[in-house]
């Protein structure tokens, strides 16, 4: 006798293929972009065989050299900022009563995952262009500023979801044991939220790495990030030296994507 | 020993008045606590008795500082505290779910109080030394938290808000996650502490039993009113109303009407006709109908004739004591407990008629 079964999704027919398919879609483009990234030959296309000479060109361009540099800065700077007022967002919507307007001040929080990414790309641009009119400066803090900002709700996120899960009456009892809430902070809160910082900071690290569109409309002239580089690139010649950076993107984002994964799940006690 | 209000002998302590708490507002405003008044004495072993719910809870919680009491007054030695923060209050706090810090070891939690209060690192390791050893875990400082038993944890939390030596030990249902061997343990555990630290302790428990074997006084709590405060045993043979009568122990119930009253002793007409003498409870009815209560071992079986008179419905051995359900006149059953001898023959039968006496000025009249 078998017992009559709920409904499982797995059990339908066609799910197999229909699974199947999403993920070709979703993996074969970028399997492929990797196995072209050792291609002996010019093509991004056609297979001539395997060699490292992407890498070694991409390693030598000067360019590459330099957009990477810019976007390494751009990216710690934009993940600092964005975690230290994260973990203050996450404080002030976590640790005190509901007020008035709280719900809003959430969605404002998040406001730049709802707005569409060209709206705000050209509102800097905008806005910035009128600073530099005032101001004439057309350094870096304009990149720093727009990719801090964007990423703030990625780094909120995991900050306000390891807040969430926290035990108050730890942060109760430091209080009744004299700690001052700095102090309380510092000596309690800070320790057991630390796997949610490094999250948020590794989150915002990734987003701001791979962002495009915000960044080539808010750069000034001459500035150029790894992901605005390869754009220039794609519209004059691609060689798989494109497939070298690209592969070596993917590979900084999987390893800080695991290694999230496994900061959340070792430290759940 | 006195009873009632505080003497001249000991010296108060903590001083609430008029003390209420509302929670949230219009529709859904819930009152937590309605104007509350007690005193608490230096040294004494205090408990806050009552069902879940009752306010208990949010009212230690007023005294450590995390509920804003809406309206009164909570004073310590005569200081104000409603307006400091729980950083700046001299009261220290056993969380229920012990709330001990799983980032640092047992010594390290035990110490954390005094480096709040910016001790010198000797002091520190000295008092924490002393905790160690009082509550028997000195083998156990280097390890973290969570690598100790539940009873251990227990023990951590107590020496934690023992070591800044506060001058008020809040306790909020500390034993309840313990099983039960090792709660009567800790029962004993926490007398001895409480005497050898000379610290005020109150005590949040819905355990009736634990409250009696533990508690110099008690006050007992339900919907956010304190009904009754006093001695364990004054609380116990001498209820004041239907809910503490109910809630500590096993009470009969028997309607009666005051015939007369003098002080504290009221002559009541039983619904049999005779008449005896009990224990009239403060601002209670001076006249008129009021219920009594008889706890069970108060009471002896009789043959009839005597105040009371019914149907033995039941007889239920208990190993210890043997219990008598009786019906009387009005319907209602009166339970009699009879602590049992070493091999006496049952000398009574389901479905005689039996009589019910009690002495007087052990029923207690019902403030309602």
């Amino acid at each position: 006798m078998t017992k009559p079964r709920a409904f499982d999704v797995r059990r339908q027919s066609g799910f197999a293929f229909v699974a199947l398919c999403c993920f070709v879609l979703l993996y074969l483009p970028i399997i492929l972009l990797v196995v072209f990234s050792f291609n002996a030959g010019q093509s991004i296309a056609i297979w001539e065989g395997f060699s490292w000479r992407w890498y070694v060109s991409a390693w030598q361009n000067e360019k590459v050299q330099d957009a990477t540099v810019l976007s390494l800065i751009i990216a710690t700077c934009a993940s600092l900022v964005a975690t230290s007022v994260a973990v203050m967002a996450a404080l002030a919507t976590t640790r005190t009563g509901t007020f008035r307007g709280s719900a809003l001040v959430f969605g404002m929080i998040n406001q730049p995952l709802m707005i569409p990414e060209i709206v705000t790309a050209v509102a800097l641009l905008i806005f910035f262009a009128m600073v530099k009119v005032a101001t004439g400066y057309t350094g870096l803090w304009y990149l720093i500023i727009a990719h801090s900002a964007f990423c703030i709700p990625f780094a909120y996120m995991p900050i306000r979801a390891r807040l969430q899960g926290m035990d108050l009456s730890l942060e109760q009892a430091a209080a009744d044991l004299y700690g001052t809430p700095w102090r309380v902070f510092r000596m309690v809160t800070l320790p057991q939220l630390w796997p949610g910082v490094l999250a948020g900071a590794m989150l915002a690290f990734v987003i701001s790495l791979d962002n495009v569109i915000i960044t080539e409309f808010a750069k000034s002239a001459g500035q150029d990030t790894l992901p605005t580089y390869m754009l220039g690139q794609l519209r004059r010649v691609v060689t798989p030296e494109i497939n070298a950076i690209s592969t070596v993107l993917l590979a900084i984002s999987v390893a800080l994507v695991v290694a999230f994964y496994l900061l959340s799940k070792s430290k759940k006690q | 020993m006195p009873r009632g209000e505080s003497s001249d002998g000991a010296r108060r302590m903590i001083n609430i008045v008029a003390l209420s708490k509302t929670f949230g507002s219009g529709a859904t405003a819930f009152t937590a606590l309605t104007d509350i008044n007690i005193t608490i004495r230096e040294n004494e072993f205090f408990t806050l008795l009552g069902p879940s719910g009752c306010g208990k809870t949010t009212l230690l919680r007023s005294i450590a500082g995390f509920v804003d009491p809406s309206s009164g007054s909570l004073t310590i030695h005569g200081d104000d505290i409603l307006s400091k923060p729980p950083y700046a209050r001299p009261v220290n706090t056993v969380f229920q779910n012990y709330a001990l810090f799983p980032h640092m070891t047992v010594a390290e939690n035990i110490g954390f109080g005094l480096e709040m209060l910016d001790r010198p690192k000797s002091e520190i390791r000295s008092v924490v030394g002393e905790m160690l050893e009082l509550v028997q875990m000195t083998e156990m400082a280097d390890r973290m938290t969570s690598q100790i038993s539940g009873g251990q944890q227990q023990r951590v939390a107590l020496a934690r808000a023992l070591a800044p030596k506060p001058e008020v030990l809040l306790l909020d249902e500390p034993l309840s996650a313990l099983d039960f061997k090792l709660r009567k343990e800790m029962q004993i555990e926490l007398k001895r502490l409480q005497s050898e630290t000379g610290i005020t302790f109150v005590f949040v428990t819905h355990d009736q039993e634990e409250a009696l074997t533990m508690s110099d006084r008690i006050a007992v709590m339900n919907k956010g009113r304190i009904l009754q405060v006093g001695g364990p045993k004054d609380i116990y043979d001498h209820p004041a109303e239907r809910f503490v009568a109910d809630f500590i122990g096993d009470t009969n119930f028997v309607t009666a009407e005051i015939q007369s009253l003098e002080g504290d002793t009221a002559l009541v007409r039983l619904p049999s006709g005779r008449q005896i003498a009990a224990r009239s409870a403060p601002d209670g009815a001076v006249s008129g109908p009021v219920t009594i209560a008889v706890r069970p071992e108060h009471a002896t079986l009789e043959a009839q004739g005597a105040l009371l008179d019914g149907l033995l419905k039941n007889i239920v051995y208990f190993g210890t004591d043997t219990h008598y359900h009786v019906m009387t006149q009005d319907g209602s059953t009166f339970v009699i407990r009879r602590q049992n001898q070493p091999d006496a023959a049952e000398d009574h039968k389901v479905g005689e008629q039996v009589g019910i006496s009690f002495n007087p000025g052990v029923a207690q009249v019902l403030r309602d």
